[in-house]
């Protein structure tokens, strides 16, 4: 191996008693989490498919909509969680390379991009709050009250952003409880694994989010 | 062969003469040690144990239905009282009884014996959807007693978002809470089927018990999902007025019928398909044969699981839907008939020329064939659309559903729970008693239900707190039959439990069956087998008298 | 009410009266579907309860070249039986295709269902409660909405239900050829009082039914109380003949296409014409600019009826 000044420390997987050999226990984890991701992907589609349906009976309602909602603020977000996967990726890589330190602060550069998102999303939930464009609070005007479809868009809009971010932000507990086992120094002798398990539901996220964006803010614009 | 394969294949060795490990049940007794279990074998009983005091519950709810029903003019109980008891019924038997019965308790304990495994692929896991499992069913469960819910279990909006003034919102957080439980126990099922069968154990080798569970766990999947998020959209619509189903807020109440029957009818395949595989398992035991067909029915398997996903329309025949969705469905839902004919068909060839013992399994596994036979043939009725008109949400469709979930599911997981009795527990249960309650259930039930199929082609509608008097003769009938049914339940529930101390103990092998199951000790060791099964021969191999334990 | 015994007066029936043809047609296909599977059936119940019997483990019988497999069979007992109930598929396919098309002649009664009773109006205006009286051979079209929870009218007599739901209008139709008096439910689980929601429909020679509407009595019919209301809701005001503001023209418009801003066209149908009036923000109309107001909470359920039944009737250009 070039040196290059990092010390590379020895990645293996500790075998579990149910497994007979280790091999069999890595691919069972990556099988179990794709098996995961299949139904996680199957909760957001119903609300795909509810925003696609609203597209087509009602185009006006969800052009008056997608004209409210903060376009660059979804643009910028977009970047910051293909910038995520970006060192979530990384930090997979470099826990095969056994490269711990550096592991360690791509696994939080990745938590630090996915609260980032968090941020944005809340100022953009404020706006909207700022813009009346919160139909459900009672006490509180609705500025596209007129139109009454456009309640059903916006309902959707609130409904997959917020499921997405109780995603994010499970993703980010989970990440930073990663980041605290994976310091100690026996981690990538026995737990390598989790890292590149971990890795594929942080990009899952993050291809829900790619789907998200341009089906509520791009479409119909 | 090793002394120790000849123990482990030998029921007659004794078992002090080895220095063995001690079973499951004996490793270790702090309460500890069960509530934080991670084998598979402890957890399916943990579920066993919940699951039956939820059915004693659900049964008691159904017992006060029933017992409100002998009079016409409802003055037993309120009319709200009487709504909450058919809902307390219907959410306890269906999504804490019905849906986790045996997929939870028998899968659990018998896919890793089966396919040579040590335990699932994710121990952990397992533990946490019993907790998850729990956590959930209390949760509903209280409330239901406390406060009530009167939707039925179907949460139909806009009753259930707009106009119901019970406890809607945390009943359906713990149904949700329940549905993570069912995708991680699909999800374990999935990996271990895939990942963990032992040398050998190839795809078609493994018994049609693990091939039904292959297919539930794919249900689990891909349909708890959407139901997940129909109930979720139904709580933000209760408590945030965020429209999605009730019109005066914009939304579409036949969505929720559409997201809830999506689910929903998978669903029925989650209870039913089991069901099927403890029966395959059970025929072909006590028929000592191999089951006619093993491929065939291993796809049926396969097949019902797929077509499942596209029938749910056929609850919506007269809600407007379109004429043309309508006629789909109902094809498709005629489509059901082949792989279930598969099944019914092929378990009575399999009994031809057997060598055949009529133990309460078998008795139990006999009667569920029957039941099931007149559950399916009632659902062609249902999905025949002129007719549908008719009986769509009147007693008859109680009775179909009863003689599926009840001459089916339950039946068969009454008859596997006699059958691997043994394996669980180490001990026999009492075979006299076993067949009176065998009976008892077989004749009680179909006095209860049967009436029920006429009551429906008469007109009357379920859901009924009172009804004309003209039904009334036939609602005492019903009456009268739960009676006995709830009499044959106490049988097994007393005698079982009689047997955990005073019955015979049991050997690896009492029915001389196949399955690697058999192979191992009852009950098993903490890791099931002493070492690795190889398998080098095909499922139910009762021609070969010679291997495994001749 | 004199006639026939009520339903009330069987100890124990084990077959529903019939009160159209429809109904008798029913009752065939399910014997017809019952003898069949009975024929699929009960050959499994001898040879299971047989087999049994006779290859106890205990009896010395032949039990010589045991089949495990046998794919020619297995095809047969798959696919025969399919075949044969897809007879019964087309057949309910083709009766429940004429429960959905009511014929031109048939006579329109409005239902609404609501939290827990029924109400009925007669084209004459008449109106009654739980209870609905029609005549014999005159098809018989009930167009229901309901104005709370999801209801659904079931008129066992006749073998037939269709849901009520809010904000949509559904049908059921039938052709009574029997006098009688007959039960109604509400099917469609609905709340507290589901099971009260109930009532009778009494099927009554033509004669017998204009005298019961005469008696019944009623001041407007249904298009008249809509034209009443017409006025008084200020709807002339724009779609009236000496309106001022450019709306469009609603005589002869219902069952019409109609332009859409957005380039389709949708029909005119009872449900089309509610929803234009409770949102017209909803669904632009080619060709003119939105000033209507909405009429959502303002108008109620029974009114929409009367006021779409007048839209109907207002059959000639009034512009």
């Amino acid at each position: 191996m070039a040196d290059i000044g990092i010390a590379a420390e020895p990645v293996d997987l500790e075998l579990a008693e149910q497994f007979t050999t280790k091999a069999q226990q890595r691919e069972a984890a990556t099988l179990g989490m794709w098996a995961w991701l299949v139904t996680e992907l199957l909760l957001f589609a119903g609300l795909f498919l509810c925003a696609l349906i609203l597209r087509i009976q009602h185009p006006q309602s969800v052009t008056l909509v997608t004209t409210h909602l903060k376009f660059w603020i979804g643009a910028t977000n977009t970047v910051v969680l293909i910038c995520s996967s970006l060192t979530m990726s990384a930090a997979i890589v470099t826990s095969r390379l056994g490269w711990r330190r550096f592991m360690l602060g791509a696994l939080l550069a990745t938590a630090s991009l996915g609260s980032l998102f968090l941020l944005l999303k809340g100022f953009e939930y404020y706006q909207d709050y700022d813009e009346h464009m919160m139909p459900f609070l009672a006490d509180r005007s609705y500025v596209l009250a007129h139109d009454q479809a456009s309640v059903l868009f916006l309902d959707v809009y609130y409904i997959t952003t917020g499921l997405h971010g109780v995603h994010l932000i499970t993703g980010i507990s989970i990440l930073l409880w990663l980041t605290w086992k994976a310091s100690r120094p026996a981690f990538l002798q026995t737990h390598q694994n989790r890292i590149e398990i971990y890795g594929l539901y942080w990009h899952f996220i993050d291809l829900i989010w790619i789907i998200v964006f341009p089906v509520l803010y791009v479409l119909n614009r | 062969m090793s002394p120790l394969d000849t123990v482990l294949r030998d029921p007659d060795t004794p078992r002090i003469t080895l220095d063995r490990p001690a079973d499951y049940l004996h490793a270790q007794h702090t309460l500890r040690s069960w509530f934080f279990t991670t084998d598979h074998k402890r957890i399916a009983l943990l579920y066993l144990a919940s699951i039956t005091g939820f059915f004693i519950l659900g049964a008691c709810a159904a017992g006060l239905v029933r017992l409100s029903l002998v009079v016409p003019n409802g003055q037993i109980f309120s009319n709200d009282t009487y709504n909450k008891l058919f809902t307390m019924h219907g959410v306890i038997m269906i999504w804490f009884f019905l849906i986790p019965s045996i997929p939870a308790t028998f899968g659990n304990f018998l896919i890793p014996l089966m396919i040579g495994a040590k335990d699932l692929a994710f121990p952990r896991l397992n533990l946490l959807s019993w907790y998850v499992f729990m956590l959930g069913s209390l949760f509903t469960i209280v409330v239901l007693i406390v406060g009530g819910v009167d939707t039925g279990w179907t949460f139909y909006a806009p009753f259930s978002t707009t106009y119901s003034n019970t406890y809607v919102i945390p009943a359906l957080v713990g149904v949700i809470i329940v549905g993570f439980s069912s995708i991680l126990t699909g999800l374990n099922f999935v990996v271990t089927i895939h990942k963990m069968r032992c040398p050998g154990m190839t795809w078609f080798r493994m018994p049609i018990f693990v091939w039904t569970h292959y297919a539930v766990s794919l249900i689990f999947l891909l349909g708890t999902p959407v139901i997940t998020l129909a109930l979720m959209l139904l709580v933000m619509e209760r408590a945030f007025h965020i429209g999605v189903f009730d019109p005066r807020l914009g939304g579409d109440p036949v969505l929720f019928e559409h997201l809830f029957w999506f689910y929903s009818h998978p669903a029925v395949y989650i209870m039913v398909l089991p069901g099927m595989g403890v029966v395959t398992e059970l025929v072909a035991a006590f028929s000592q044969k191999r089951v006619f067909g093993y491929k065939f029915v291993a796809y049926a398997s396969i097949g019902l699981a797929s077509i499942t996903f596209l029938v749910w329309g056929h609850h919506m025949f007269v809600n407007g839907q379109s004429q043309l969705a309508s006629t789909v469905f109902s094809f498709l839902s005629f489509a059901v008939a082949v792989p279930s004919a598969v099944k019914v068909y092929n378990w009575t060839a399999t009994i031809h020329k057997g060598t055949i013992r009529l133990d309460t399994p078998m008795l139990y596994a006999m009667g569920y064939i029957g039941l099931f036979v007149l559950g399916g043939v009632t659902g062609l009725f249902l999905a025949t659309l002129a007719v549908d008109a008719h009986l769509h949400d009147t007693y008859f469709v109680v009775a179909h559903f009863h003689y599926i979930m009840v001459g089916g599911t339950m039946l068969a997981f009454l008859g596997g729970l006699h059958y691997w009795w043994p394996k669980f527990t180490g001990r026999m249960y009492p075979e006299a008693w076993g067949r009176v309650g065998a009976f008892l259930i077989f004749i009680g039930f179909n006095v209860t239900f049967f009436p029920q199929f006429i009551l429906g082609y008469l007109g009357m509608p379920r859901r009924y707190h009172s009804y004309p008097p003209e039904f009334q003769l036939l609602n005492v009938l019903s009456s009268a039959g739960s009676t006995i049914l709830a009499v044959g339940y106490f049988f097994p529930l007393g005698y079982l439990i009689w047997s955990l101390w005073f019955g015979k103990k049991a050997p690896a092998n009492p029915w001389q069956a196949k399955g690697l199951e058999w192979t191992t000790s009852s009950p098993p060791p903490a890791h099931n087998f002493l070492r690795t099964p190889v398998v080098d021969y095909q499922p139910y191999d009762y021609a070969n008298k010679t291997r495994d334990n001749g | 009410m004199s006639g026939p015994a009520s339903p009330a007066d069987y100890p124990l029936l084990l077959w529903p009266a019939a009160a159209s043809s429809a109904a008798a047609h029913v009752d065939y296909l399910i014997s017809a579907f019952t003898a069949v599977t009975l024929l699929l059936t009960v050959p499994i119940f001898l040879a299971i309860t047989w087999f049994a019997l006779v290859y106890r483990a205990n009896r010395k019988v032949y039990r010589g070249n045991p089949t495990d497999r046998n794919v020619m069979v297995e095809m047969s007992w798959m696919l025969i039986p399919f075949f044969l109930t897809l007879g019964f598929f087309a057949w309910g396919a083709q009766l429940f295709d004429v429960s959905k098309h009511p014929p031109g002649n048939a006579m329109v009664i409005q239902g609404i269902g609501r939290q827990w009773m029924w109400k009925f109006q007669h084209p004459g205006g008449q109106s009654e409660i739980n209870d609905l009286h029609v005549p014999t051979g005159q098809p018989v079209v009930i167009n229901m909405i309901s104005q709370d929870v999801i209801h659904s009218l079931y008129l066992p007599a006749f073998r037939v239900q269709t849901e009520t739901l809010p904000g949509r209008y559904t049908q059921v139709w039938f052709t009574a050829d029997r006098p009688g008096a007959y039960r109604l439910y509400c099917s469609e689980y609905c709340g507290t009082d589901h099971s009260v929601m109930d009532g009778e429909i009494f099927v009554m020679k033509p004669g017998d039914y204009e005298n019961w509407l005469n008696q019944a009595g009623s001041t407007q019919s249904l298009a008249a109380n809509g034209k009443r209301l017409f006025a008084s809701y200020g709807c002339t005001g724009c779609h009236g003949a000496a309106a001022t503001v450019r709306a469009p023209s609603l005589a002869g418009l219902y069952e019409k296409p109609v332009p859409m801003a957005d380039g389709g066209t949708v029909i005119a149908d009872d449900t089309y014409l509610r929803d234009k009036i409770l949102n017209p923000d909803h669904d632009l109309i080619a060709g003119y600019k939105q000033v209507m107001p909405s009429f959502n909470g303002i108008i109620p359920e029974e009114q929409l009826i009367q006021l779409i039944a007048y839209i109907k009737s207002d059959q000639e250009p009034v512009r």
